[in-house]
Order: structure tokens, then sequence, then C-alpha cells
């Protein structure tokens, strides 16, 4: 018993060791500038002849945020485009990752396929669109007249409306693959022997989709609900590339809005209160997140 | 036959052929356009329909690329030096913190790894603007190592959740058997653990590589000319030659090459190690 004692003693002790640079590095970069920022926020900070300058002023840049209209339209903006993204990539991505759950979609070949648009830098993802999209030659056009689906080419990139709609779909393009691997890895734990069952009590595809498939993977689903609205909330380079946030700031969300106001305006006080929204928002989901993988290990202690 | 095709019908399985035909074509359509126009020539691209004649194609917008933009070459070089030193680092600080989170019994280990995970999903503008401010007074803009550093951000802690996965599915025995042999702690990690890790720790690496060779937010506000990486060389060439499509594409096409091999080459590892690491605790 004392060898165990001293065993599990020398454990932690080495432990201590072993986790405390990793910390220290967090520490130093994520801990302290998360702490800063919030401190930022309340000040009114001047860049004078390469100096900071910082002055107290409270919640007035909050007040200014919320009196806003540019930030305003950007909130708005950011919750329509988080939602729908949301939406469109956790529907189609279910679906994907249940073909491939399929006997035929099984083979390797696919599983590339999934990996390639995400493994493609994001830059260079938007510097793609910006061809496939060009007003004048781009590929969407002519193929769009060829099916006779529009008739003369749309500048799609041009008006407020549909320039938010059109960069929703190319980060739905991006972001389908992994959240289709994320379903995929929850259809795999379903238990087969759940549709043997269903099979036997001869329901069909459809009742077995509702009644095994879907309850089986609805923690997956709020997972993948989670992340995918994480993920949506900090695109950034599609909008640098295509649009600056153009036309008429129809595509500045709420990232690239403290972007523009923190390093474009040199408003450091006001962009570090709009990268706080960001961060509150963000936070929140991810507790969320954590909360939902819990249940999960509960049940596989049980 | 396996029990799923004895199951469904004919045109259920027509319907899933065509669905993943249909996947297939939305995936991989704007990939294949990617590399088709950089290999053909402007007349060709501007034609319409695009002219996908042999006459059409050609190598001469890899060559203008490299040559017209010099930088491209040295974001590469950049890029490769920043992914492969922050990589490195991620791996080593994140592997022991790793194995101590999930075995060295660690008092609140759970939270800590919870905590951990969480600030993974951190927009980097949450802490940028500190950064940023701390660098510039520092004079450390504009330098491959400081950007390396800052990747830290987000490479630490995915590297220290996916191998965490991974070491809390060591069989007890193996370090109890190290332990009746004399060795401790560190000897165990050193000589037991890690040999057997080397998988999770490529997966890891790979994954890290590319977060950090795609990146692009950090690049833009603390680099300048001599640090600048790939992604912001593509971005700036994409703005100033958006009427050359063949050589804007080449330049893409050849700022992902990379990237896009190491993912297909480990595309198992990423879905194991990544996909699967983020639905369980």
């Amino acid at each position: 018993m004392r060898a165990f004692q001293t065993y599990e003693r020398r454990r932690r002790s080495a432990g201590a060791a072993f986790v405390a640079p990793a910390l220290a590095v967090l520490a130093l970069i994520l801990a302290y500038p998360i702490l800063d920022s919030i401190w930022l926020a309340l000040q009114r900070v001047t860049l004078k002849a390469g100096q900071v300058e910082r002055t107290w002023v409270g919640a007035e840049n909050f007040h200014r945020l919320f009196n806003d209209e540019t930030a305003l339209r950007a909130i708005f903006n950011t919750a329509y485009f988080s939602i729908a993204e949301v939406v469109l990539v956790v529907g189609i991505g279910l679906g994907v990752a249940l073909l491939l759950n399929n006997a035929m979609g099984r083979s390797g070949f696919f599983r590339v396929v999934l990996v390639i648009p995400w493994a493609i830098a994001p830059v260079a993802n938007a510097v793609l669109w910006k061809w496939i999209l060009n007003a004048n030659y781009g590929v969407l056009n002519g193929v769009l007249t060829s099916l006779g689906l529009i008739e003369h080419n749309q500048v799609w990139l041009g008006t407020p409306t549909m320039a938010l709609n059109v960069l929703l779909l190319v980060d739905v393009w991006k972001s389908i693959p992994f959240v289709a691997l994320l379903m995929l890895a929850g259809l795999q734990q379903v238990p087969k022997v759940l549709y043997r069952a269903a099979y036997m009590d001869g329901a069909g595809s459809f009742q077995t989709f509702v009644h095994i498939t879907l309850p089986s993977i609805k923690t997956a689903i709020a997972i993948a609900v989670v992340l995918q609205t994480i993920w949506s909330l900090r695109v950034f380079d599609l909008i640098f590339v295509l649009t600056r946030g153009g036309p008429a700031d129809a595509t500045v969300l709420l990232n690239f809005l403290a972007y523009r106001v923190t390093f474009n305006f040199l408003d450091l006080g006001y962009g570090a209160a709009i990268a706080n929204l960001v961060f509150a928002a963000t936070f929140i989901l991810a507790i969320i997140y954590i909360w939902l993988l819990k249940p999960r290990r509960r049940v596989a202690a049980s | 036959m396996s029990f799923a095709a004895r199951r469904t019908g004919l045109a259920t399985r027509l319907g899933v052929l065509l669905g993943l035909g249909v996947f297939l074509v939305w995936s991989l359509a704007p990939v294949v356009w990617l590399v088709l126009s950089s290999f053909l020539t402007q007349r060709a691209l501007i034609a319409q329909p695009p002219d996908l004649a042999p006459a059409s194609f050609t190598l001469q917008n890899f060559v203008a690329v490299m040559q017209s933009a010099a930088s491209l070459g040295h974001g590469m070089l950049n890029s490769f030096i920043v992914a492969s030193f922050s990589t490195a680092l991620a791996l080593a600080l994140g592997a022991p913190a790793a194995y101590a989170l999930a075995r060295l019994s660690l008092p609140r280990a759970n939270v800590i790894s919870f905590m951990i995970l969480a600030t993974q999903m951190l927009p980097g503008i949450a802490i940028a603007i500190p950064l940023f401010i701390v660098i510039t007074r520092l004079g450390l803009i504009d330098n491959v190592w400081t950007l390396g550093l800052v990747y830290l951000s987000f490479n630490l802690p995915i590297v220290i959740w996916i191998l965490r996965g991974f070491f809390l599915g060591i069989p007890q025995g193996l370090e109890r058997a190290a332990a009746v042999d004399g060795a401790g702690p560190v000897r165990t990690f050193r000589y037991i653990i890690l040999p057997i890790s080397i998988p999770p720790l490529a997966a890891a690496a790979v994954f890290a590589f590319i977060e950090a060779w795609n990146e692009f937010f950090f690049a833009l506000i603390l680099t300048r000319k001599s640090a600048e990486t790939v992604p912001l060389v593509v971005a700036q060439f994409a703005g100033q030659y958006q009427t050359v499509f063949g050589q804007m594409m080449a330049a893409a096409l050849i700022s992902v090459a990379p990237v896009i091999l190491l993912a297909i080459i480990f595309k198992d590892q990423i879905v194991r190690g990544f996909a699967d690491g983020m639905m369980k605790g």
C-alpha cells in the first residue's frame, strides 16, 4: 500500500512538471490577451508616435456599440449568416454522412473527397471563388446560362443581399466536409443491433431513420450545430479576399468589423469591445459544447 | 452480401448512387476548375465557353507566377518555417501535458482539459489586439518565430486534445509493468508511451501543420514584408492580378498543394484523430 502511494505521489509530481510548460505558454498567449482584451474594451486607446495611450472610459465603448448603425447591422448580418450556415451545413452534412455510411459510400476515395475542401486554405478557397464568381468570365455564370437558369450574367458580389448569400454559399461549400466527418463518426457509433431489430420489426428506411438513426445521433447533431456556429462566427479570410465588407457594408460580420475598427481605423478600445462580443458568444457556445460532451462520458463510465 | 445491401431495394440503391454522384460533383467541381484554370491560357479562359482544346494548355502561368511574384517562393519558405516551428513546439509542449492530463492523476485534470479545449475555439480577434500591442512594443513584429509562437494559441490546445484522447485509452497495465521494473513516470513516458504513440503524434502534427500553413488572420496583422506567409502573398496577388485568371489560380494551387498532399496521405489519421476526437470528451 505504501509503495502504491509513493507511486501515485511520484506520478502526480511528475504530472505537474509535465503540464506546467504548456500551461505557462497558454497563460502567456491566451489567458493574458483575453483578460487584457476585456480591460482594453473599457478604455479609450490612442496611438501617439508609436506609443499606446490608454484612458479609462468605463462602458462608453459598449454604449457606442449598441448605438452604432454599422455595428448593429453587423450583429444582424452575423446572426443571419451563422443561423443560415448552421442549418445548411448540418443538414447537408448529415445527408452526406448518411450516403457515406451506406455500403456503397464506404470507399476511402470519398474520404479523400472530404478532406480536400477542408485542407484548402480559406484564402486560396476565396481566391478560387473570386474567379468562379467573376461577373464577365466566371464559370458560374457560364454554367448557369448554358443550363438556362439565368438569362444574363449576374454580378454575384455586386448587390448587398446577393453578396452576403454568395459568401454564405462559398463558406457552406468549405464547411460541409468536416461536419460530414463529425456526423459520420456519430453514425458509426450507432449499434448495428438496433438496425437489425428495426428490420425484424418490419420498419422501412424512413421509419428506421426517424426512430433509430436520429435519436442515436442527436448528441452528434447537437455537437455539430454548436461547433459550426463557433466556426461561422470566425469567418474572416473569405470576406477579406472577396468583398472587404462591401457592397455598402452588407458583408461586414462582427469578426471583420472588429478587425477593421482596430487595424484600419486604429480605434483599439472600440475594436476590443466588438471583439469581446464575439468572444462572449463563442465562450457561451464552447461551454454548451463541453456540457454536451459530458453525458456521453457518464454513459460510458456506467 | 452484407446486411445493409440485402435490405435495400433497387430504388434506394439508385438514390444513394445519385446522391453520391451529386456529392462528388459538388465537392470536386470547384477544385477541378482550380487545377484546370491554372494550366489554361488567358485566351482559353475568357472564351465562352472556356476553350479546353489540347492547344490551350500551358505551363506558362506557373512560370509567370514564380517569376513575377518572387514573393511566392519567399512566402512558401516563411510558411514552412512558421508551420514547422509551431508544430514542433506544440508537440514538444503538448505531448507531456496531454499525458499528464490523461494519466498522471493531476487534481482537476478534466477541468483543465476542458478549459484548454474551450480556448481552442476562440476567434483570433479575441486575443489579437493585446498581442499586437505587446509584440509591437517588443519590436517583434514581422518575425517568423513570433508568428510561430502565436500559432501555439490554437495549435497547442488541439495537439493536447488529440493526444489526450489517445493516452486515455492506453491500458493501465503497461504503466504498472514499467513501474514494477523500476521506471519512473519520466522514463515510462519516454520509453514506453512515446514509442506506441507515433500514429496519434503524426496525426496531431499533420493537423497542426495544416492549420498553421493556412492561417491568415494573425499573419495579416503581425507580419509585413519579410515574414509574410503564403496565404498573404496569394491574397495580395489575387488583388493585384485579378484579371490574369490563370496566374491567380496557379498561385492558389501552388500555395495549397503541399497541405492537400499531406491531407490526402494522412486522411485516415485526420479523420480518426480529429473528427472522432471532437465527438468524445
